[in-house]
């Protein structure tokens, strides 16, 4: 099943020709704003799954309209330190992520707006995002960890280099708009191996990244038990696996950015700078040289 | 005015008389989805509530803060916001460049919890003292002379850190996150009880025993700045938190059984204890490796980013 918020507030199962609303599954959850109630849904739809996919199946299909993220506000973003091995054969790093600011969300066909901060680059680096069913702490590293997924979906982490003392950058990460995720929770049973999955973005139509999470150092699993081992893990919590750097380039403004992740859907943004800088286009060969030789 | 949460999700005032006055009622006009809104709702809707939370809390009829169970005020803040090393530290160099990281809400715990220590092996488990603000209303892009209109109060931060985990050659800190590792409380103190916040002497007693000991008028970026150049970031909403660092000149490792109770001139006294399964043991009393490496490393010139790392 794939759920997606609706730029007018409704939750809806999205179909191969269209979106059926869902909500009336959902109508006895109080809520103040989506972005508290996402978590809310995502908590119930365990329990509510059966009569959703009977609603799903009895209404009406309505045309694809605009759409929000599907959790507007994760209560935590999480994110993986570089945890690609991208082409080399070394062995993996170790395992470590951080917390990103849970404002940067922004939804499907929305403006990535680069902000007025003195970065040396703005870069896009896709993501397979998981989305948190429900509370979870000290998972087991094994398949019973995927038991605490709502689902996936696609992001984008949009990293301005260069921002604070400490790189990496968490602040050059945590601007507002700085996480495209969507379209759709795809719940887990139609993702049957997440460690197979092709991951491609592009720029105004220009192949930037195209990689696979086959090569991910720390699996899905992996992450979940590490994650949990640290914090409580909440519905609708985000976590990003990381990106290939292999590919990484330049977001500027008037870009079109398109990604996919296969079985998992289509991604597409656009960028707005309103101070017109420029980069050079194309892949950023100098920073995927510098990952994989500090990789290796 | 001092706001606090205690017994079951219960929202009060704590009045001259230190005792806790319940004002839940009041906040049930707003229909909270969850208790977890009752306090935000307080916040965003004090001006027109204040009045009315003054004459409650002068009517009387409240209960000990000792008897009341003070938990943390805010159940979950919306986000939590550190500073990176925002201290002179006893030193005359010039101001770092502002970075921050941001901390699992999941983290907070309130006034006599226990944090707990996890199996994870740490080279040291230090306390942090830090003023926390309490944001008061959704803020993007404050200028200087508005920044403080965004802040509600102020209260005690306990940034407990696990040292030396994670990957070797990057500062992740995922450390700072353990549940129970965000120590929150015992009540905010609303913005205009604090006139000068960049006046206020904060102390840490380990078992009884003195750790740290500073001012914030040594921060480096005041609070006003911290929020206008934080707004340029990321939205705050009322019930962020934002935690402005602490001085490490007096940080010590908390271990199983340790009292900590930090202090905050004008604000009060806010306790934690420890418990660690392992019952690890590590040197007592103020970690001076530590600090003579933080003040070192101060007073190098800044290495700001040159080779970004991957993330």
């Amino acid at each position: 099943m794939r759920l997606v918020l609706t730029g007018d507030d409704r939750i809806a199962v999205l179909k191969d020709n269209g979106i059926v609303d869902v909500s009336s599954a959902f109508a006895d959850l109080k809520y103040r704003t989506a972005a508290d109630r996402m978590p809310r849904v995502l908590a119930a739809l365990r329990d509510r799954r059966k009569q959703v996919e009977e609603l799903a199946a009895s209404s009406s299909v309505e045309p694809l309209g605009a759409l929000q993220a599907p959790v507007p506000r994760p209560p935590k973003l999480l994110a993986a330190f570089g945890n690609y091995r991208e082409g080399t054969d070394r062995e993996r790093q170790e395992q470590d992520m951080f917390l990103e600011s849970p404002d940067s969300v922004t939804g499907p066909d929305s403006t990535v707006v680069l902000p007025n901060h003195p970065a040396s680059i703005f870069h896009h680096e896709a993501e397979l995002a998981l989305v948190i069913g429900k509370r979870a702490k000290d998972l087991p590293a094994d398949a019973s960890a995927l038991e605490a997924l709502a689902g996936y979906t696609c992001a984008i982490d949009v990293s301005g280099r260069g921002i604070g003392r400490m790189p990496p950058s968490r602040m050059g990460k945590s601007f507002d708009t700085f996480t495209p995720l969507g379209p759709a929770i795809v719940t887990p049973d139609e993702v049957p191996d997440p460690q197979n999955l092709r991951v491609t973005l592009s720029v105004n139509g220009e192949a930037r990244q195209e990689y696979t999470t086959a090569d991910m150092e720390y699996s899905v699993v992996e992450i979940l038990a590490f994650l949990s081992g640290y914090m409580t893990l909440v519905p609708g919590d985000v976590i990003l696996c990381g990106t290939n750097h292999q590919g990484l380039g330049a977001l500027q403004h008037g870009d079109e950015v398109r990604m996919e992740i296969e079985g998992v859907g289509v991604l597409c943004v656009n960028v707005d700078d309103p101070l017109r800088r420029e980069w050079p286009r194309g892949v950023d060969q100098e920073m995927a040289d510098r990952v994989r030789n500090a990789a290796g | 005015m001092r706001v606090a949460t205690f017994g079951d999700s219960r929202i009060g005032i704590v009045a001259a008389d230190e005792t806790v006055v319940d004002v839940t009622d009041l906040l049930e006009q707003f229909d909270p989805p969850g208790p977890e809104h009752l306090l935000p709702d307080l916040i965003i809707n004090f001006d027109t509530l204040r009045d009315e939370l003054t004459e409650r809390a002068t009517a009387g009829g409240g209960t000990p803060t000792a008897e009341a169970q003070l938990h943390s005020p805010l159940i979950r803040p919306t986000k939590i916001i550190c500073l990176i090393g925002n201290y002179r530290e006893g030193t005359d160099r010039p101001i770092q460049i502002l970075d921050v990281f941001f901390k699992s809400p999941e983290g907070i715990v309130g006034h006599n919890d226990t944090v707990v220590l996890p199996r994870h092996q740490a080279s040291i488990f230090h306390h942090e003292a830090e003023i926390a603000v309490v944001v008061g209303k959704e803020a993007k892009d404050l200028t200087p002379e508005s920044a403080m209109d965004a802040v509600f109060g102020y209260t005690i931060f306990e940034d407990i850190s696990a040292r030396g985990t994670g990957r070797p050659g990057i500062v992740s800190f995922l450390g700072k996150s353990h549940d129970t590792f965000a120590g929150f409380g015992p009540w905010i103190v609303t913005r205009d009880e604090i006139p000068d916040p960049q006046a206020l002497h904060i102390t840490v007693d380990v078992n009884g025993e003195r750790r740290q000991d500073y001012s914030t008028a040594d921060m480096e970026r005041p609070i006003r700045e911290l929020m206008t150049y934080l707004s340029s970031i990321t939205t705050l909403n009322p019930g962020d938190v934002i935690c402005c660092g602490t001085n490490h000149q007096g940080l010590g490792a908390v271990q199983d059984g340790d009292e900590v109770i930090t202090s905050i001139e004008g604000i009060g006294s806010f306790t934690l204890h420890v418990r660690d399964e392992m019952e690890r043991a590590w040197q007592r009393g103020i970690d001076t490796e530590m600090a003579e490496r933080v003040k070192a490393m101060a007073q190098q010139p800044d290495q700001q980013a040159n080779g970004e790392q991957a993330s």
